[in-house]
């Protein structure tokens, strides 16, 4: 497949990364030839150094043969017009585009067939909204990945020393479990390499888990492993820009007691102040000692950093911390920081450049795939898809199934139906099927779940 | 740096170097000549040394990635083992006993100089003559690049040896992988290969001698099946194709792609491929012109002689139908300017490249427009597209390490005690991988009377030519060892 890839930024870097390593052919555009300079000293692909808007530029990118462009350059604008023209000169791509701009956002009419044909908009701010709301839910883990809309949940978190599981295999793990067998711990971080783990592995201290389980056995399962369950009715927010917008109108909407947002500029302060109905807007900077206390933060449930700059971030959140906030969370974008956020004391992480990757992944993934997640360094990858009749992997138990190497299947829902599997488990055509996976495996998955499907169509 | 991943790359290279083989030895077997067994014998030594290192290196998992130093010490080095297992064949067979001897004319080969120590080409059996021919062959569109194109193991590693190995200031990929813009490279040369074949035995030359001077002429190498090179067959027709092909040689490969997938705009708008042709045409008419006034061939066919020899040196292919050491002055030093320039960017032919010079050309005009107006904003440009200063700065640098190393390897020649005219023209016809020079190294003669160290040097001097100077030279300097 050859794809267009519109802007060499985080997440266009990300994501021609990821697709050219699984075999596809990247061709990325941007008009920074530094930062292009960058790109083909470490992918596989090729650079063309031009606007992406331009028609000429497109055209020496082959866009006639491209199956997909996306553009995720900064500017919405560039990004619509790219996959305009991108219409307008060849039938066949699908288009995939950043749109920042809430107002854009909303009128989501705008982008379908009739108008501006656009197949799939991404807003990384508001998938990182998304994330963190679902972290607040579930205090305690670090990341939430919804499945089976909702009633699975992929659970990620750190092991504690409060942990009870610390220094047990799995399998001991699962004998002491108190509320039933349905979880499952589908992968394992540890020191940044991905494990998918088996009866025999060890916990340690510090690993990072990823667990899935029903959504109502979710609070349970962090309890059991030393997670305290917080509440979250008074939020700080620090920077307040159309993320912080975003978080703040939807924890309005849920009814969260207090939400204050500190933020430095007089106008924009004005501007919240008159898109939000409760929430308190402070004018100030969010790493003044004087004002987070003022504001009593030591009685803060959350304290969310999400301004542009993300170490101001970073040290913010450590600053709340110490002065009393119970959880913090702070927005980071670059990968390199991720592996030290667990190590500072920082609760959670809200990436919008991950977040995106994930929908862009989800979209392009072939077959019956619904829905794929890269987790935590982004070695390995989770995935929804649904089983056909003509698969391999039907009607047959688990166990005999011949998954590549490093494959878990973590749930499988069946109507109303949610079964967290064992080795007996059996796969019925119209399941819907999550497993985690390493990346490596990606494209033989994917041939397993295809190649029937190929076969007959 | 990673020894196992540069281990294992270089024991890939060797032993599908050992590999191709093959064909000499089925070419000897069929002559039977009596070299078959040193085929066998080199065969076996150069894929079981080559093999030892690719199983006991090979990756645990996934695709190599390598570091830029990486890129070029496997380049390097993976050139010198290519000569070094490369000349056992010559030195198994007796033809060169001596390894300083049996080195020279391996790496004359895979750098596709064409200089030869050989004094009696045409008593060689067949295998050896097939095997000199094939390793300019191999080496003509790089042997790197064949490795990138054939094993899928390199991935962004793969780029990091093309661009050590690509003999071009301006490193573009045409396709979106490397080892797919590989694939085509090679692809494009095979073609026209086989159109060289075809041609060539449609000329009355027999199957043997077509493919061997198909593999030189495509390279721009040089080497030949008799003393006389191609003045052998006594044929204007032979003539004109190998000087057509030498021509199509000497053009950037991605034209001849563009020109396959008929994209015919970019060849017309190639100022690179404007410039070789027009150096060639105004090369030919002075030296026909010169010819003709010392009336050297009273029997004529000035143009003929005129136009073979300036495609032959410009392309730095070294092939001759006369010996232009007897010609007179001015045709002598237009052929020595000749094996400075080269061929082009992205081509086989070796030299400083025709877009080197453009640029260079270019940018001493933007310095005088400067001048002219010191207001000006100006750029050197390539077609439409900005060379930047730095871009620029590589290639003044890569002029200047050109002719400097010209002048040292020079004087260790004269050192060793050579005259002025062979000491300098060898080194520039081995450091442009042209082939044949003056004086003592003249188109009828050989390098075997240079004195051994002198043949180090030389062999020195066409590594670094083939490989653009800085894939070698970066060897040298302690910075680049230091962790």
């Amino acid at each position: 497949m050859i794809v267009i890839v519109i802007g060499a930024g985080e997440v266009g870097y990300n994501i021609s990364d990821i697709l050219s390593k699984e075999g596809n052919d990247i061709i990325i555009i941007d008009k920074d030839e530094d930062r292009l300079k960058h790109v083909s000293e470490n992918l596989d692909v090729q650079t063309i150094v031009g606007s992406g808007s331009s028609p000429q530029v497109l055209k020496k990118a082959k866009l006639s043969q491209a199956e997909m462009v996306v553009a995720v350059t900064d500017s919405d604008e560039t990004n619509i017009v790219a996959c305009l023209l991108a219409s307008a000169q060849s039938t066949s791509p699908f288009k995939i585009a950043r749109i920042r701009n809430p107002d854009l956002n909303r009128d989501s009419a705008l982008f379908d067939k009739s108008h501006l044909n656009i197949d799939l908009c991404i807003n990384p701010e508001r998938e990182a909204v998304n994330d963190v709301i679902n972290l607040m839910e579930y205090s305690g883990a670090s990341e939430v990945i919804d499945f089976s809309e909702g009633r699975v949940k992929l659970v990620s978190f750190y092991v504690d020393s409060e942990c009870s599981s610390v220094g047990k295999n799995l399998q001991q793990i699962m004998e002491i479990y108190q509320y039933g067998e349905d979880i499952l711990i589908a992968s394992i971080t540890r020191d940044n390499e991905p494990i998918i783990p088996s009866g025999k592995t060890v916990i340690k201290e510090r690993d990072r888990l990823f667990v899935f389980a029903k959504s109502e056995n979710v609070r349970n399962m962090l309890k059991f492993f030393g997670k305290k369950e917080e509440p979250s009715e008074r939020v700080f927010i620090i920077g307040g820009g159309n993320t912080a917008l975003m978080l703040a109108e939807l924890l309005e909407k849920k009814g969260v007691d207090t939400i204050k947002i500190i933020e430095k500029r007089q106008d924009r302060c004005e501007m919240l102040a008159s898109r939000l109905d409760r929430a308190i807007c402070l004018h100030g900077d969010g790493t003044s000692q004087d004002l987070l206390k003022e504001e009593n933060i030591q009685d803060t449930d959350y304290f969310i950093a999400v301004t542009d700059d993300e170490e101001a971030n970073i040290l913010s959140a450590l600053l709340a911390k110490q002065l009393g906030a119970k959880k913090t969370i702070a927005l980071v974008n670059k990968a390199s920081y991720a592996h030290l956020i667990p190590l500072l004391g920082i609760d959670g992480v809200m990436n919008p450049r991950r977040a995106s990757i994930g929908k862009i992944l989800h979209f392009i993934r072939k077959g019956k795939v619904i829905s794929a997640t890269p987790l935590g360094d982004e070695k390995a990858e989770a995935v929804e898809f649904i089983a056909l009749e003509t698969s391999d992997i039907t009607n047959t138990p688990l166990k005999d199934i011949k998954f590549p190497k490093g494959t878990i299947i973590g749930a499988i829902t069946r109507d109303d139906e949610v079964i967290i599997p064992g080795g007996d488990s059996v796969i019925l055509p119209g399941d819907h099927v999550i497993l985690v996976a390493l990346r490596s495996s990606i494209p033989q998955i994917e041939k397993i779940l295809t190649v029937k499907l190929d076969y007959f169509g | 740096m990673n020894a196992r991943n540069i281990l294992y790359i270089l024991g890939t290279l060797i032993l599908f170097l050992g590999l191709t083989m093959f064909f000499p030895l089925f070419c000897s077997l069929y002559y039977g000549e009596g070299d078959s067994s040193a085929f066998v014998y080199s065969l076996l030594i150069t894929s079981c040394i080559g093999a030892l290192f690719y199983f006991l290196f090979r990756p645990v998992n996934g695709k190599i990635s390598l570091t830029h130093k990486e890129g070029f010490l496997i380049v390097a080095t993976g050139w010198f083992l290519a000569a070094s297992f490369g000349s056992l064949p010559y030195m198994i067979q007796g033809v060169l006993p001596q390894f300083g001897d049996a080195f020279f004319e391996s790496i004359s080969g895979f750098t596709t100089t064409g200089a030869t120590v050989i004094t009696n080409i045409g008593d060689l059996p067949h295998g050896i003559l097939l095997w000199r021919s094939l390793t300019q062959w191999l080496g003509g569109m790089g042997i790197i690049i064949l490795s990138i194109a054939i094993l899928p193991l390199l991935g962004v590693g793969g780029m990091q040896l093309y661009k050590a190995e690509l003999p071009s200031p301006v490193k573009d990929k045409i396709t979106p992988r490397v080892a797919e813009t590989a694939r085509t490279l090679w692809i494009v040369y095979i073609i026209i290969s086989i159109v060289e074949f075809i041609m060539l035995l449609t000329g009355g030359m027999d199957v043997f001698n077509s493919i061997c001077h198909t593999f030189t002429t495509m390279a721009t190498g040089g080497f030949s099946t008799s003393d006389a090179s191609i003045a052998h067959f006594h044929s204007a027709y032979i003539d004109g194709i190998i000087t057509f092909f030498m021509l199509v040689a000497g053009i950037n490969f991605t034209l001849h792609y563009s020109l396959i997938t008929g994209n015919f705009k970019a060849i017309f708008k190639n100022s690179e491929l404007l410039l070789y042709l027009g150096i060639i045409l105004t090369a030919v008419i002075i030296v026909t012109i010169s010819l003709k006034q010392n009336s050297v061939y009273e029997a004529g066919g000035y143009l003929r002689y005129a136009s073979f020899q300036v495609v032959s040196v410009l392309t730095t292919t070294g092939f001759t139908t006369a010996n232009f050491d007897n010609w007179p002055s001015l045709s002598k030093i237009i052929l020595l300017v000749l094996m400075f320039i080269g061929g082009s960017a992205g081509s086989t032919g070796g030299g400083m490249k025709c877009l080197r010079i453009l640029l260079i050309l270019k940018h001493i005009y933007k310095e005088l427009y400067g001048l002219v107006h010191p207001h000006a904003v100006t750029a050197v440009k390539l077609g439409k597209k900005i060379v930047y200063p730095e871009t620029m700065a590589s290639i003044w640098g890569f002029f200047m390490l050109y002719l400097m190393m010209t002048i040292v390897a020079s004087i260790i020649l004269t050192m060793l005690g050579l005259d002025m005219m062979t000491a300098f023209s060898s080194v520039v016809a081995t450091i442009g991988n042209v082939g044949p020079g003056f004086g003592a190294v003249n188109p009828s003669a050989t390098y075997s009377e240079i004195p051994y160290l002198g043949k180090w040097v030389l062999s020195f001097c066409m590594l670094a030519g083939r490989l653009e100077i800085y894939t070698v030279i970066i060897l040298f300097i302690p910075e680049f060892w230091k962790r």
